[in-house]
């Protein structure tokens, strides 16, 4: 079941509870960025075109 | 809160989430559920998890109502009851450890709620009330299903308005009452950022709830939350995640104690100016005018102190709200009700001479004091002299006031402190000579005989109190 979310979480709010939640948590926000990071570099070529 | 007899009237209060909203009909509260709500509604019921929470009152009393007398047309497609919380208070009307108990109810909520697929939409310290010195988690709107993968929706919310208060009062001895009166939504990271640097930014809870989570707000400012939700999800984001970070609040919050500031008015019973004679012929004439009349349905005891007369009343009265200004105090009290097991009466904070304005949006969203204060009966004992000398409110206007918190014909017992008490010199030495003329047994007389009228009265053996018993605009 989808629901609405009323709330604005908060991006920044959302990644620090998986720092908040222990080593498994920190290594999820490690990956998260880690993915974002490597995103960036494979978008390069296409950006500088 | 003043019943509403003339059809639905929506709760000011509840607007925020469009998928339902509460409404006042004839003294009932109703909440209308949109389609999906509905839907969520009963799975809700079929859990596992939420009958024991309303079994207990965790969660405030809720049925449906089965041929639903749909408020403002037909746009609901179920509507629930639920329980009559006695007294509405805001959560800067709270002491820290009532603070910490409404969190810690909040926590615990969301953790049974985690394992069974049910998260809360939001995290807010106004999902809270009071029975007594109980609280109870009162949004039953809020419960949803869970996403697998997905962070607590409400975790910021909690910080702003329930964590962050209490990490001002646990490590800085900060009252928090001011801050969250002055914003609706709390207090944010950025602003608690500032107050927690050097080597306060050490203090536990600070370096993730404050400061990282700051500087992750800051830099995901651009990123939209559905984006963010995706990447953790992709990252192996876990539902077992959200309940170890749910129960790394829960530890952290349970560890946070106020630090208490040297208040005169925590020793007040035992350092204040009655003799035992006083103290009994005061106990005595009150108890006598709680029990002459009526059962009072709510009984204010406007300055409580340390709750003395709001238990004699409790005795009395089906629900006392004992107000005090003195943060300090309320919590002792409040402490000292749960232990004793006091489930009636509800304490708090509050300075007289600056009641609870209206709040939030169009400044009804959170009612003032005075909106909801209707007593049956309003015990002003020892409390006149503060206000009139001690904070130079005229005394017809102190009058006024304590009027405008009954209702028709309610009962009210009020001292009056003669100029040459012991405490009222005490205030009179720190202003002018001569300041308040009026100030005379002989005018409080005359200026309370104008609004009520007076039964009784008796003269303290120490002959610098007089205490009386009054029906408003009777």
């Amino acid at each position: 079941m989808e629901h609405l979310a009323y709330l604005d979480a908060g991006s920044g709010s959302l990644i620090v509870q998986a720092v908040v939640g222990g080593v498994a948590g920190a290594a999820v926000a490690a990956k998260l960025y880690w993915r974002r990071l490597v995103d960036r570099f494979r978008r390069q070529p296409t950006d500088q075109r | 809160m003043p019943n509403s007899r003339t059809g639905p009237r929506a709760e000011p209060a509840s607007f925020r989430d469009p998928a339902n909203r509460v409404f006042h009909l004839d003294g009932d509260v109703l909440r209308g559920l949109d389609e999906q709500a509905a839907g969520e509604w009963r799975a809700l019921t079929a859990s596992e998890f939420f009958p024991p929470l309303l079994a207990t009152g965790k969660v405030c009393g809720t049925e449906a109502v089965e041929s639903p007398t749909v408020p403002s047309g037909a746009r609901w497609a179920a509507v629930l009851r639920h329980e009559r919380i006695p007294f509405v208070s805001h959560p800067y009307e709270w002491s820290f450890t009532m603070l910490r108990d409404a969190a810690l109810l909040h926590l615990e909520i969301l953790r049974a709620a985690l394992p069974a697929g049910f998260t809360t939409k939001d995290g807010s310290a106004y999902n809270l009330q009071w029975r007594g010195v109980e609280p109870v988690f009162i949004d039953v709107g809020s419960f949803t299903p869970a996403r697998d993968g997905e962070p607590w929706a409400g975790y910021r919310q909690f910080c702003q308005t329930l964590l962050y208060p209490l990490l001002l009062g646990a490590h800085l001895g900060l009252d928090f009452q001011p801050w969250l009166r002055a914003r609706v939504d709390g207090i944010e990271p950025d602003q608690m950022r500032r107050l927690f640097g050097g080597a306060r930014r050490l203090l536990p809870g600070v370096p993730t709830h404050v400061h990282l989570h700051d500087a992750m707000q800051r830099r995901n400012a651009r990123a939209s939350t559905a984006d963010v939700r995706s990447q953790l999800r992709a990252a192996g984001y876990s539902r077992e995640l959200a309940l170890a970070t749910v129960r790394g609040i829960e530890k952290l919050v349970r560890r946070l104690e106020p630090r208490p500031a040297a208040s005169h008015w925590v020793d007040y019973q035992r350092t204040c100016a009655y003799t035992a004679d006083d103290r009994a012929a005061k106990e005595r004439f009150v108890t006598e005018a709680l029990a002459d009349g009526p059962r009072p349905r709510l009984a204010l005891d406007l300055g409580a102190n340390d709750g003395r007369y709001a238990r004699l009343a409790a005795r009395h009265a089906d629900y006392v709200v004992a107000v005090e200004q003195d943060p300090g105090v309320v919590d002792g009290l409040y402490r000292d009700l749960r232990a004793a097991g006091e489930r009636r009466i509800l304490p708090l904070v509050m300075d007289l001479a600056d009641p609870s304005p209206g709040g939030g949006w169009r400044g009804v969203e959170r009612a003032s004091f005075a909106d909801r204060a209707d007593a049956d009966v309003v015990l002003a004992l020892a409390v006149v002299h503060h206000l009139a000398i001690g904070r130079n409110v005229p005394l017809p206007e102190v009058l006024d006031w304590l009027v405008g918190l009954a209702a028709p014909g309610a009962r009210a017992v009020v001292e009056f402190v003669h100029p040459g008490d012991p405490m009222a010199r005490r205030l009179l030495a720190n202003k002018p000579e001569g300041l308040f003329p009026d100030y005379r047994p002989a005018e409080f007389e005359r200026l309370l005989a104008a609004r009520c009228r007076i039964v009784r009265r008796l003269d303290l053996p120490s002959g610098t109190r007089t205490l009386y018993a009054a029906v408003v605009g009777g």
